[in-house]
């Protein structure tokens, strides 16, 4: 994308006030995005994103400039006007590139540019029909159709200069079902890092009946009761709750100012023993995975904590300075319109022994989260919130009936001690988490865990 | 590459490939960013960023295409893309290219002001907001966040119509994240003030506020699970409304995804609730003369006293529905097809300040600050339920702090409930429209608590 000659002038400019570090980031990017509703395609849009960001650090200070002209001179401009906010002295660089070669972990075997959008439109309308007739209740149903291929170029003044290609799709089905006024809506939203042959590895018809079946459910669903109840979180996607409880307070961004709960306790023990959970960048062609992260590290498996004991924490270049700790492949960005920060790839709590039988079945009365929604949470207090997608209440180890409406709300600190129950069924859940670095895609996972009890919100009181 | 000459290039190759009418949608961002840490600025960010937005008619449909390197090299992919996109749509939509409004309304956009403040006066602001925040209260444990953004966004609109219009706008925002702590217990508090003038940010206000009211929520429990008269203050009530916007969009209405869908003209909420649609708005950040598609803004009352008086629209929902555009059309990013949001959207105030509400209660809660509003609502049924946190209300005073509770409704059913507006009209932060409100005072909710 950008020559060696241009790359080296860039730097040399950026550093030419005393910073001590600096790094470009070259980014062109296609984007797909297309829209299919009542089984009409209604939107279809796609385009190029493109620009250049560039960041000098002196000592616990950074500056960040981006531009979307790459021409040698307007760069050079640039990554003058950013550095003229470094008051040090210039030091001279002497840059000597080591081009490193990317290992290629995720091959693609489909280019999405080489499928028309015919074709595209074919598998919406596929998705539609499927959720659709799958009952008459089903009154609209919404399908989104999004990939896009990144190419990105990372040189910095350790004389790092690595590129890499990353292409994404995924399929995004929302099915509502109504009646007598009430409405209510079900979805499936699976990606991956992987080409068109997605469509082959997943059912797509399953993931829109299921859609659909989900909306059904809730729609015939009472308001979920209120109060402190023991929570069994389903498989797959339910791993949002250690992304959101747990795993944002073990990023360096929070952790270099101490201003997460979870600093300063390496080696010490923040969770139950049946919990161990790992951030992996590294799994062949998952959502969240990358060949090397956003500041050009490879990615990495980081195992974050092992039976209960805190062992890692998930480190970008910038903080780690604060921390004095080495970056761990978990710098990343949405686009070079962001500084990379610490962030998550695939993260997930390891599989355990129970069975979901055994789990409902120990649980005498509480609630089922089948589906989760997303949430969020604040890494000072670990105070967490999370919707219910699909609920059920469970009594006397049984399912007894679904339940609309419920939200999940605690203190990360305290629900990792009152996990009691880790299912032996991992699997993943597709997402774009949002932070300070923009919205990058990760995964959550985790096998189906109970937790001794949590504050569920809801409407109605039960018992 | 010059725009004039990029345009007119992109038109000619645009016909000649069968575009009938196009039109190019041009931003153009510039930001300044800067966050104070540690007696130090930590992060400095200054960008300028443009990107283009094609579309045109191809066989009577749009289709449309974007990109961020606005040179030669990108116009064939902007016409092959756009031609590709028009020829898989297949809705009815009747979609068109608009030649312009009568008349535009000249209203100011743009603090010029903004030019002359000074990198130097930022950073001295911010040090002024951190010294001063360690200073009011020895429990203050961080300030996380010290930080000021600064940005300035152009919009310009070509077509093959004749249209060209332009405008620019500025907005800062200061926001301010404070931990505090006492025996080991930790609560914070996040709070921003948002103008287009620099100096009116009063910095010195919103500190002792944001330390305040994390201070006050030390110690905080939860509350025996019920239904309460519940006070949601200004930027509560706002963050809901804001995310229960699209319910006014005549896009979700005609696709059966909004709850307002057949009740225009009847009583959606309480008498008291009036709800505007204002992008004349003086220091509003949707404030603007014209929309995404080109057409004249206008005022208009979207609730009047509980009656719901129209959606919003764009061109090509108001053709559907055989009814005017409200101006309306919307472009969250110039890479993002054309939608629809308000512009400056506010529920009117009523005439009870924030403390005489307060006292009007007898026993319930007063809420200050709720979360997951991007998770816990949906916007298709009008069903919500968040975590919140306030305050307990005895007999018209604050009890004690209130945490890890939901809170839950129906937004239709609550704006049916509303017993009571304050006069403290606040708004959040623009996200896809500006959203306002006062406090408001809600007969009863449900809440989740022990």
């Amino acid at each position: 994308m950008l020559s060696k000659v241009v790359v080296e002038d860039v730097l040399t400019a950026a550093m030419s006030t005393g910073g001590d570090f600096a790094e470009i980031f070259a980014e062109d990017k296609d984007d797909t995005d297309m829209i299919l509703i009542g089984g009409k395609l209604e939107k279809s849009i796609s385009g190029k994103i493109y620009g250049i960001g560039i960041r000098i650090f002196k000592g616990f200070n950074y500056v960040y400039a981006y531009t979307n002209d790459s021409s040698k001179n307007n760069l050079v401009r640039v990554a003058k006007e950013a550095a003229s906010a470094i008051k040090g002295v210039k030091k001279d660089i002497v840059l000597d590139f080591n081009r490193g070669i990317v290992n290629n972990i995720h091959p693609i075997r489909i280019m999405p540019e080489s499928v028309s959008k015919r074709q595209k439109v074919d598998l919406m309308k596929t998705a539609y029909e499927s959720a659709k007739n799958y009952d008459p209740l089903i009154s609209q149903v919404k399908v989104q159709y999004l990939d896009n291929t990144q190419n990105v170029l990372i040189a910095n003044t350790e004389g790092k200069l690595v590129e890499d290609q990353r292409t994404r799709t995924r399929l995004l089905i929302q099915s509502v079902a109504s009646k007598d006024g009430m409405i209510q809506s079900g979805l499936h939203f699976p990606g991956a890092l992987k080409g068109y042959e997605y469509y082959d590895d997943i059912d797509v018809k399953a993931y829109a009946e299921d859609s659909a079946r989900m909306a059904k459910t809730m729609l015939m669903a009472e308001y979920c009761p209120s109060g402190r109840m023991p929570v069994i979180i389903n498989n797959g996607f339910g791993g949002v709750i250690f992304h959101e409880a747990c795993a944002h307070g073990l990023e360096a961004r929070c952790i270099a100012k101490k201003a997460s709960v979870f600093s300063d306790k390496l080696g010490q023990k923040i969770a139950s023993e049946l919990v161990t959970a790992i951030d992996d960048g590294t799994i062949p062609n998952e959502w969240g995975s990358s060949n090397i992260d956003d500041e050009g590290n490879a990615t990495r498996k980081n195992v974050l904590i092992e039976n209960g004991v805190l062992k890692n924490y998930m480190i970008d270049k910038f903080n780690g300075r604060r921390m004095n700790k080495e970056a761990t492949g978990s710098g990343r960005r949405e686009s070079y319109r962001y500084a990379p920060t610490s962030r998550m790839t695939n993260t997930y709590i390891a599989e355990g022994k129970s069975t979901l039988d055994e789990i409902i079945a120990e649980t005498e009365y509480g609630l089922f989260a089948k589906y989760l929604g997303g949430g969020s949470v604040n890494p000072a207090t670990s105070e967490f919130n999370f919707a219910v997608r699909e609920g059920y209440i469970i009594k006397n180890g049984k399912i007894d009936r679904p339940v609309r409406g419920a939200t999940l709300i605690g203190k990360g600190a305290e629900v990792l001690e009152k996990i009691d129950m880790v299912g032996n069924n991992l699997d993943f859940g597709q997402g774009i988490c949002g932070s300070t670095s923009g919205g990058v895609p990760v995964n959550v996972g985790q096998p189906t865990i109970r937790v001794s009890e949590m504050t569920v919100g809801g409407r109605d009181s039960d018992r | 590459m010059d725009k004039k000459k990029f345009i007119k290039s992109l038109f000619e190759k645009g016909k000649k490939a069968g575009f009938v009418e196009m039109e190019v949608y041009m931003t153009s961002i510039m930001k300044q960013d800067m966050n104070y840490y540690d007696n130090d600025v930590e992060s400095f960010e200054n960008s300028l960023s443009e990107g283009v937005s094609f579309r045109g008619l191809y066989n009577k449909k749009m289709g449309h295409s974007y990109s961020e390197k606005i040179d030669e090299s990108s116009i064939d992919m902007l016409v092959n893309e756009a031609m590709g996109n028009a020829k898989v749509l297949d809705n009815d939509d009747i979609d068109t290219i608009f030649a312009g409004s009568k008349e535009y309304k000249d209203i100011l956009t743009y603090n010029k002001l903004s030019e002359k403040i000074t990198v130097k006066e930022k950073i001295e602001f911010l040090k002024d907001m951190e010294k001063t925040g360690y200073e009011l209260d020895r429990r203050v444990k961080a300030i996380t966040y010290n930080m000021i953004n600064d940005k300035t966004n152009s919009i310009m609109i070509a077509n093959t119509k004749g249209l060209n219009l332009k405008y620019k706008s500025n907005f800062y925002k200061y926001a301010i994240n404070v931990d505090v702590e006492e025996n080991e217990d930790i609560k914070s508090a996040y709070r921003y003030e948002l103008s287009n003038d620099f100096t009116k940010l009063d910095g010195h206000k919103l500190v002792n506020n944001v330390i305040n009211e994390a201070v006050s929520m030390l110690g905080a429990t939860s509350i025996q699970s019920g239904k309460y008269p519940v006070i949601l203050n200004s930027y509560v009530s706002a963050g809901i409304l804001d995310a229960f916007a699209a319910i006014f969009s005549a896009n979700k209405v005609q696709k059966n995804m909004s709850p307002l869908e057949g009740k225009l003209g009847e009583q959606i909420a309480d008498t008291k609730v009036t709800i505007v649609d204002d992008p004349f708005m003086k220091d509003g950040a949707f404030t603007k003369p014209f929309d995404a598609e080109g057409v004249a803004t206008k005022y208009k009352k979207i609730v009047n006293k509980g009656i719901l008086n129209t959606y919003l629209h764009n061109m090509k929902t108001a053709n559907k529905d055989n009814t005017q555009s409200t101006g309306n059309a919307y472009k969250a990013s110039f890479n993002l097809p054309i939608d629809i949001a308000p512009t400056n959207m506010y529920i009117e105030i009523g005439k009870k300040s924030y403390d005489e509400l307060i006292k009007s209660t007898n026993r319930g809660l007063l809420i200050i600050d709720v979360q997951g509003l991007h998770s816990g609502l949906n916007p298709i049924s009008g069903d919500f339920s968040v975590s919140a946190y306030g305050y307990e209300i005895i007999d018209g005073r604050i009890n004690r702090p209130v945490n890890q509770i939901t809170i839950s409704a129906n937004y239709i059913e609550l704006l049916k409930d509303i017993e009571d507006i304050g006069n403290d009209l606040k708004f959040i932060a623009p996200h896809n429209g500006y959203v306002g409100s006062p406090s408001i005072k809600v007969k009863s909710l449900s809440v989740a608590g022990e």
